[in-house]
This record gives C-alpha cells, sequence and structure tokens, in this order.
C-alpha cells in the first residue's frame, strides 16, 4: 500500500504559557492511498485546525506533514499554493463556490490554473457534473443551487483536477440528513470505483457509519483510529 | 480571460456600486477634459490677442535694445532687413517702429508722450492697432493741406492736452544726430481708450518718424507674426539665420515679454495643480468602492487562496476590475462630455464682465479640443485607477485562507 498522508508528531499551539491551546497535540497518523477516512469528535476537538494542517492552508507549530511523499510543512508561498492546486482537492462547509461563476465553471476553476487544455476541461468537467447528478444545471449560478447542489459542484472541483487526496471539513453541516448521507455516498462512490482518497470531519453519527476507517479526536489528540465495514 | 471573464461578471454582479464608481470616474474625466480644453483654449486666445495687439510673435532690435532701449540702438537699412525676413517661410508679416520719448504741447497744456513711428499699411496686416476703436481716420501718412504730418494719438494724451480731431500738436525731442527735434502735427484720429497700451502714444507714419527724429532710413524694432504662433521660437531661430547680422537680435515673445509669458506659466501649473485636486477626490471615492467590495469578497479571495489560486493572481483580478471601470468611465466621460466640448469650442463660456486686453473686449473663453485634451484625461483617470486598486489588491491577496473561511 502506498502512504498518501502522513503526519508525524504534528502539533498546533494557539496563545502562550498559561493560556496555551493545542488545537492538535502530537498526532501522528497515516493514510493510504484509497481509503475513506472520517475524522470525528466534540466542537473544539482540533477537526478543522488537522484539515488545514494536512492540507497546507495552516503551518503547523512543530511536527511534520507529509503528502504523497512531499514534506508540506516544510513549503512556502508559491510552492505550496501550486502543490494545493495539483495535488489537494477541498470541500468546506460553506462558501465553496465563486458567485459569479456559473457550476460548470466552479467545477473547471482548478483546471483552469493548471493551463489544461480547453476540451481536455470541458470534456472531463461535464461527465463529471453527469457523475455527481448536475446534468443540466452546468449553467446555473451558485445563487440558483441548492445546498446540496452546492457541494456537489464543489466535490465536482475537487474531482476534475485530478488531486491525490480530497479534504472535506464538515460537507454535510449545512444540510439535512438526507441529503448529507446521499452527498457522502456520492463520495464513497467515488472513492470505490477510483480509489480517490477521502478524508472528511463530521459529527453526524448517520455520516461516521459510512467511513471505512473512523478516527477520533479529543483535545487535538486520537483516542481511536477503527476500520470498520 | 479568466481575469477578464471573473471582472466583468463581478462589475455586472454589484450594478449599483460598480455604476456610481464608473460615474465618478466618467466625471473625472470630464472634469480634466474640460479643464485643459478651456485651459488651452483660453491660453491660445489669450497669448493671441496679446502677441497681436502689438507685439507680434517674435521682435528683432539692435544689440540689447531690448533689455535698455535708446534713441540710438537703431537697425540699420531697416527696409532690406524687413525685406529678409519676409522671404523666411512661416512669416505673415513683418513691421518696423521707431520709439522715441517726446514732450507733447498742445494750447497751455504739457505732458509727455511716447511717439511711435509705424508702416500704417504693414503695421495693420501684423498688429490689430488698426481694428481698434478709433474716432476718426486710422494713419494713413499723408499731411495736411498746410504741409504738416497727420498723426494718430491715444486717448489719455488726448484727454490730458484737451485735443479733439484736426487741433494742432506740438511735439519736442532729441534728434538722433543731437539736435533738437521740434515739429507740428495734426491730430487726424484718436485711438483705444484710457487703458489701452496706446494711452500717451503719438503714431506718426515711419517716414514722418524718421524726418522728424533725423534718423534716415533706420529703426528700432520689426515686429513679425506667423501663422503657427507655437513655433515662435524656431522661427526666430530662422529669422536669424535668414538676417545673419551680429548686431541684431532676434527674440520670440517669450522672451520679449518675460513677465507675461511667466505668468501664464504660473497660472497653468495651479490649473495642473486643481487637476490634481479633483483626480485626488474621484481618487479617494474610488479607492472607498474598491475597498468596500475587496472587503465583502474576503471570503472569497481565501477560498481561490485555498484552491490554488497565487496571491498576484487575486491581486491582478482586483487590478483589472478596478481598471476595466476606469475605462468604462473614460468612455462614458467622453461620449457624455464631446458634445459639450465641442459646443464650447463654438460659443465659449462667456466671462461674467467682458476682459479688455489692450483695448479689444475679450468676453468668452473659446475651448480647443485635441488628442491631448481628451487623452491626457485617459490617462490620469487610468494611472488613478490603477494607483487606487493597489491597496486593496495587496491587502486581499494577503489574506490567508484560514483567515477568510474560519468565520463560517
Ligand atoms: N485561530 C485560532 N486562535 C485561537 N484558537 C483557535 C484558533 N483556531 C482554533 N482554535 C482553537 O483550537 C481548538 C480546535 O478548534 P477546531 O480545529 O476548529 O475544532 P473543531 O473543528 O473540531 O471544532 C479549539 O479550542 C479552538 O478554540
Ligand atoms: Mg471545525
Amino acid at each position: 500500500m502506498e502512504k498518501v498522508i502522513e503526519t508525524q508528531d504534528l502539533t498546533k499551539a494557539y496563545g502562550k504559557g498559561n493560556t496555551e491551546v493545542r488545537a492538535v497535540d502530537g498526532v501522528s497518523l497515516v493514510i493510504e492511498r484509497g481509503e475513506f477516512t472520517a475524522i470525528v469528535g466534540p466542537s473544539g476537538s482540533g477537526k478543522t485546525t488537522l484539515l488545514q494542517l494536512i492540507g497546507g492552508l495552516d503551518k503547523a507549530t512543530s511536527g511534520k506533514v507529509l503528502l504523497a511523499g512531499t514534506a508540506i510543512s516544510d513549503m512556502s508561498g508559491r510552492a505550496l499554493s501550486d502543490f494545493r492546486r495539483d495535488h489537494i482537492g477541498f470541500i468546506f462547509q460553506a462558501y465553496n463556490l465563486i458567485p459569479v461563476l456559473t457550476a460548470q465553471e466552479n467545477a473547471e476553476y482548478v483546471m483552469l490554473l493548471q493551463k489544461r487544455d480547453k476540451k481536455e476541461r470541458r470534456a472531463r468537467v461535464q461527465s463529471i457534473l453527469e457523475k455527481v447528478g448536475l446534468q443540466g444545471l452546468e449553467h446555473r449560478r451558485p445563487a440558483q443551487l441548492s445546498g446540496g447542489q452546492h457541494q456537489r459542484v464543489a466535490v465536482a472541483r475537487a474531482l476534475a483536477s485530478g488531486p491525490d487526496i480530497i479534504l472535506a471539513d464538515e460537507p454535510t453541516a449545512n444540510l439535512d440528513s438526507t441529503t448529507g448521507a446521499d452527498l457522502v455516498d456520492m463520495m464513497k462512490t467515488f472513492n470505490e470505483e477510483s480509489h480517490m482518497t477521502f478524508v472528511f470531519s463530521t459529527h453526524d453519527p448517520k455520516i461516521m457509519s459510512r467511513a471505512k476507517r473512523l478516527i477520533t479526536l479529543e483535545d487535538g489528540k486520537i483516542i481511536s483510529d477503527v476500520r470498520q465495514n | 480571460m479568466l481575469l477578464l471573464k471573473l471582472a466583468i461578471r463581478n462589475i455586472l454582479r454589484q450594478r449599483r456600486r460598480s455604476f456610481l464608481t464608473t460615474l465618478s470616474m466618467a466625471l473625472g474625466y470630464f472634469m480634466a477634459a474640460f479643464t485643459f480644453s478651456v485651459v488651452e483654449g483660453s491660453y491660445g486666445n489669450i497669448i493671441d490677442i496679446f502677441t497681436r495687439d502689438h507685439t507680434g510673435h517674435v521682435q528683432i532690435h539692435a544689440g540689447d535694445y531690448l533689455d535698455r532701449p535708446s534713441l540710438y540702438k537703431q537697425i540699420r537699412d531697416v527696409e532690406s532687413v524687413v525685406g529678409k525676413v519676409q522671404t523666411v517661410p512661416g512669416v505673415l508679416a513683418a513691421t518696423p517702429r521707431i520709439f522715441a520719448p517726446s514732450l507733447a504741447y498742445a494750447g497751455d497744456k504739457t505732458s509727455i508722450a511716447s511717439v511711435v513711428g509705424i508702416d500704417p499699411k504693414r503695421e495693420a496686416l501684423t498688429t490689430t492697432l488698426s481694428q481698434k476703436d478709433r474716432i476718426g481716420d486710422y494713419l494713413t501718412g499723408a499731411m495736411s493741406p498746410d504741409g504738416y504730418d497727420i498723426v494718430m494719438i491715444g486717448s489719455a494724451l488726448a484727454e490730458t492736452l484737451k485735443l479733439k480731431i484736426g487741433d494742432e500738436l506740438v511735439l519736442i525731442g532729441q534728434g538722433v544726430d543731437g539736435s533738437i527735434a521740434n515739429d507740428i502735427f495734426i491730430v487726424g484720429s484718436i485711438v483705444g481708450d484710457k487703458d489701452s497700451s496706446e494711452r500717451i502714444k503719438v503714431f506718426l507714419s515711419m517716414d514722418a518718424a524718421q524726418r522728424y527724429l533725423s534718423m534716415g532710413n533706420t529703426a528700432h524694432e520689426i515686429a513679425i507674426v506667423t501663422d503657427s504662433p507655437d513655433e515662435a521660437e524656431e522661427l526666430a531661430a530662422s529669422i536669424e539665420a535668414e538676417i545673419a547680422d551680429a548686431t541684431l537680435s532676434v527674440e520670440p515673445w517669450q522672451v520679449v515679454e518675460e513677465i507675461f509669458y511667466n505668468t501664464m506659466t504660473a497660472d497653468k501649473q495651479s490649473n495642473k495643480i486643481s487637476t490634481l485636486i479633483i483626480m485626488a477626490i474621484v481618487a479617494i471615492g474610488v479607492l472607498n468602492a474598491v475597498l468596500m467590495s475587496s472587503l465583502e469578497r474576503a471570503r472569497e479571495y481565501g477560498l481561490l487562496r485555498a484552491i490554488g489560486t497565487q496571491p498576484r493572481q487575486v491581486f491582478a483580478m482586483i487590478v483589472v476590475e478596478t481598471m476595466m471601470l476606469g475605462i468604462i468611465g473614460c468612455i462614458a466621460g467622453f461620449v457624455l462630455g464631446l458634445p459639450l466640448l465641442l459646443q464650447l469650442t463654438e460659443t465659449g463660456i462667456p466671462m461674467p464682465t467682458p476682459v479688455d486686453v489692450g483695448g479689444m473686449a475679450f468676453d468668452a473663453i473659446l475651448a480647443e479640443v485635441s488628442l491631448t485634451t481628451l487623452g491626457l484625461p485617459v490617462i490620469l483617470v487610468m494611472v488613478t485607477s490603477f494607483l487606487v486598486s493597489l491597496w486593496p489588491g495587496f491587502r486581499s491577496a494577503r489574506i490567508t485562507p484560514t483567515q477568510a473561511l474560519q468565520a463560517v
């Protein structure tokens, strides 16, 4: 198996001295290519912070993050930005889309940054949009799409750029439970069909039950790490 | 392409704000174009009126006559010099002049007077002297039936000496040969008002002046006008080369009327400053709008950064969007403002009270529209747009994804 994510004693601390808060506290974990992992834990347990460290959106106080063999904790500026573009797909809880671009243009955005050929872009995005169930809605703007459709466009954008991993921080938190479950089922289908590695956070038991691996955080530490079916 | 698409859509997204921003840029464009056109037109006008009053565009004197005038600093063989001047391309007309201070008597009244010898015909081609308000006929060089030379005098002198048309006037001065110049003249006309440059002048024909002052075929000044006043300095150089006489100095009006020229230049300077102030006001308004919209979109920029957009690309988005508003503003300002500016080139801006420049009433400022007066404001507006977008662009480019995405 191939390690796609590895963290080594990863720590993120806010504040100093007595008021220091360790949002992530000495986390070491390995995620293999093709895993479908949920990070769970109560609010404030450090889920968002951990995903941001893995995704190169934030700098660790200490420790290392290796993504597909690259130590991104040592990277900065342009290089890190380009690394995110080419290797990581992001899905956020809300505000995922650029309001002035259509569903299709949003899904194409990262491919555009990658300077991919227009024909390739169109074809790839079109087929992904169909797979996420948005055929016929390609030319709608975000304001004309539902919350569930927003998240599907975000998934499409993440898939389109061909990343090594897709990180999703509470992607279902703003959706009703059926829509949320559908979204995660869809992500799972992509995981099973194309071996795409997904790491997502949630505190919804219904969503957790769909993960193949469950990492539980408490006060920034991993307190359990189990594989399930 | 993506940048342009995003810029256009973002402009359309906040129609109201874009409209107001564009409007203020259009206004900025128009104000600048208006100022430049009016300034260009009025300076053209004033310079034209001023130089055509008596100075001309280029003057020739003997030696340093201009700085230290003296009866004895004469241009020798003046007719042949005038002849050479007239062969220089660009010269419309050239006319010789003689100047001499004198005392004037009429009845029991006395006054000082400036005697000016002119060639009536060539003077009329060179300056506006023959068109000025006047009682009686313009100087012809003719004599009265009694054999006295007929003169044209300034109205202030006429008033002091209580002179009417047909009255006798005695002038006493010094001749070039050291003799006393002393003659009787007949008033043929009275010119100008008490504020015009002719106040205490006595105009004689060249011939009469040369006889009165025993000057022979000499003069003190040659005034020249050209059809391209903007190139007076170049013309002065060509004339100097043509007459090739080291004892004569040839100067453009900028040197001859140095004080007037400096005043004009200073005035242009102050107009530049007021244009800058207009642009600064526009800039503050636009900066405010751009800053507001970039703050509102902070989360969007954070998202763009998270998914791999470089800071310079975010920066470029804001700059391109603002500059595009600038372009639209210029087009709007041009389309809406041009008819008015063109109208002003025809009718001008009426002055509250007519200004008298050397006896000529000056009651409207005509605008002058040119590539400069319409093009320079485009550069000003675009530079302003660019400068104004720098700070919001820089700020937005520095937004970190975590900052922007945190507050959900
Ligand atoms: N920018 C920050 N400054 C200070 N403390 C922070 C900051 N971001 C997160 N924290 C703290 O870190 C801890 C973990 O937060 P977070 O990663 O958002 O948890 P979760 O996503 O699991 O709710 C919390 O106690 C939170 O208050
Ligand atoms: Mg969170």
